[in-house]
């Protein structure tokens, strides 16, 4: 869509330039409209540079430079905030559960959301119901969210022990969040259970686009449920799915409020992840320097991520012309 | 063909597993928010209250202070969503409509802030605030909020704006109608349904979000419901967990019938905005 019209754009101009030298009105009329669009997105350039970009700007400042408590920037102080981040008796743990909790939630997430979506996609008596509770956890903030699981997941008076044990899952109560063992997973499962709604919207989005006529094609020709799943369905929905990969990546990669909630990485750190850990750099310890080493390393691997989206999109766009 | 009754009944039974961890959270909530104390902090736990004590409700509103968050949430979504929306429609508008050079650029400089979480850029954001005097300050909130929807905004509101056809306002030039009055008469009326979902999405996320409201406020009256709501579980020796649940349904319970109700027109327009 945007290369279509960016070449209707290069010919417009073409035109305009044309128009030009045959007729002066032309010319002077076009000042006018030239500038417009530029005056209409100006607002919104200014106000990401302000909040976004600024800070950006402040905080490789201050990654460059030896900072006090208080930020205070003082000498350059050649990279020593990112030796000491990467030396970091923390880091590599909080870089590995970064990648573990990512991977995880992204992989599970779209494994689980792909059959969820083909189920949503037929027809069936109570179908919106469906689709309406299965959006639900998409409304509720991630907070929200948290505190609730954090308290279900109590080990004397939580929900899901009293069931687990009331269906004979289980004998002894579990303290599930304060055993080293079990928080992080339960926590990726719960990652899992929030990214399903946007998940399962998109890749509905991508089905509701497939045309039905080659699926009966396929079908007298022989082809098994699972053949025309595998051969038809996912090749047609992969730009779908490569989209819901990269952005699923860059939200949970960013996922803050969960864990927050429910462990703030804690027992012993074994649910940090770099955000957490970021947080506690900057507004516990007040390690000014290393955080925003942090932030800066983080800010660049979401910008590959996103040259990684940009990338697909393009790719999915000009497929679709 | 399948008989469409054992169908529906083979469909709801491959979701019933993820329908059921869905919804138990509600469940909980709705089941601690009515019991009695007592009940709340007896071993084993039950699901069914003795009985349903209302009054639960009346207690918390008093006793967290949720009212006033619930003020500072409204003041803040709103105020937020009409400022993106004032800053998002004309950029938008220029992206779908009109032809310029380094739209290309624009498009994708929207493309990278929509990258960014508020989380890997909170530090830089507390001392931007910092500088300018507005911790602490509901505005801090409202600008931040801004800046984080409006690449969500301009991207959702020009994909819409494509959509509808350049003719009409085309037609209505020809019969001499000003670009004000095609804006007024013919564009905006017809772009409304796509500005109000855009609105709600964004509301929806001022409402629920926690980072920010966690960094940059600093006194309790000037709490957000989410944060609010986190300052009686986070830190603290004994967490009354039937206030707890009773304020978190309180602040779920109304964006998930907004959401629930609006489903399908939120959903169908993310789509356009997600994949185009």
């Amino acid at each position: 869509m945007a290369s279509s019209s960016s070449s209707a754009g290069k010919a417009s101009e073409v035109g305009a330039r044309r128009g030009k030298t045959r007729a002066g009105t032309q010319a002077n009329g076009r000042i006018g409209s030239v500038s417009a669009p530029y005056l209409l997105i100006l607002p919104a350039i200014l106000f990401a540079f302000w909040i976004i970009g600024y800070p950006i700007y402040d905080m490789a400042n201050m990654s460059v430079h030896a900072v006090n408590r208080f930020g205070k920037t003082t000498a350059f102080n050649d990279f020593a905030n990112y030796q000491r981040l990467f030396s970091h008796q923390l880091f590599l743990g909080c870089l590995i559960r970064t990648l573990v909790w990512t991977v995880f939630v992204v992989g599970g997430t779209v494994i689980l959301s792909v059959p969820i979506a083909l189920v949503l996609n037929e027809k069936f008596y109570g179908r919106t119901l469906a689709r309406i509770i299965i959006m639900l956890p998409w409304a509720v903030s991630l907070t929200m969210t948290g505190i609730v699981w954090r308290w279900s997941l109590n080990g004397q008076f939580g929900m899901v022990n009293a069931t687990l044990s009331s269906f004979g899952l289980q004998d002894t109560p579990v303290e599930w969040l304060a055993t080293a063992g079990t928080a992080f997973p339960i926590l990726i499962a719960i990652g899992i259970l929030v990214s399903i709604p946007f998940t399962v919207t998109v890749i509905l989005g991508g089905l509701s686009s497939l045309q039905a006529d080659i699926f009966e094609a396929a079908k007298i020709d022989g082809a098994s449920g699972w053949q025309r799943f595998r051969y038809l369905t996912l090749p047609l929905i992969r730009p779908f799915l490569n989209i819901v990969l990269v952005l699923n990546f860059i939200y949970v990669f960013n996922s803050f409020p969960l864990i927050w909630v429910m462990t703030q990485g804690d027992p012993a750190n074994s649910t940090d992840i770099l955000v957490t850990w970021l947080y506690k750099l900057a507004f516990r310890y007040g390690e000014l320097g290393i955080a925003s080493a942090l932030s800066i390393v983080m800010f660049l691997i979401l910008l590959a991520l996103t040259i990684t989206y940009a990338a697909l999109a393009m790719r999915h766009e000009r497929r679709e012309i | 063909m399948e008989h469409p009754v054992r169908k529906s009944l083979l469909m709801w039974l491959c979701l019933s597993p993820l329908m059921l961890v869905i919804l138990f959270p509600f469940a909980v909530m709705v089941s601690t928010a009515v019991k009695p104390r007592l009940e709340v902090l007896s071993y084993p736990p039950h699901w069914l209250p003795s009985e349903i004590r209302l009054q639960n409700f009346a207690d918390m509103w008093e006793a967290t202070r949720l009212g006033p968050a619930v003020l500072n949430s409204v003041l803040v979504s709103i105020a937020a969503t009409i400022l993106c929306l004032l800053v998002a429609i004309p950029a938008a508008y220029a992206s779908a409509r009109m032809e310029f050079t380094g739209k290309r650029l624009f498009r994708q400089f929207l493309l990278v802030t929509q990258m960014l979480s508020p989380i890997v850029l909170v530090l830089g954001i507390f001392r931007l605030m910092a500088r300018m005097g507005l911790v602490d300050q509901l505005p801090a909130l409202v600008l931040a909020y801004v800046a984080f929807n409006l690449a969500f905004s301009v991207w959702m509101l020009q994909a819409y704006f494509q959509t509808i056809p350049k003719e009409l306002e085309e037609a209505a030039k020809l019969d001499g109608a000003s670009a004000l009055q095609r804006l007024q008469r013919i564009f905006l009326p017809l772009a409304l349904p796509a500005i109000g979902i855009t609105a709600v999405f964004v509301f929806i996320y001022c409402w629920n979000e926690f980072v920010l409201a966690m960094t940059l406020l600093r006194s309790p009256e000037n709490n957000t419901l989410t944060f609010q709501t986190f300052s009686l579980v986070g830190g603290r020796y004994q967490v009354e967990w039937d206030h707890v649940m009773a304020a978190t349904l309180v602040a779920s319970g109304p964006v998930a019938v907004i959401f629930a109700l609006l489903q399908r027109s939120l959903v169908s327009g993310l789509t356009v905005g997600a994949v185009k």
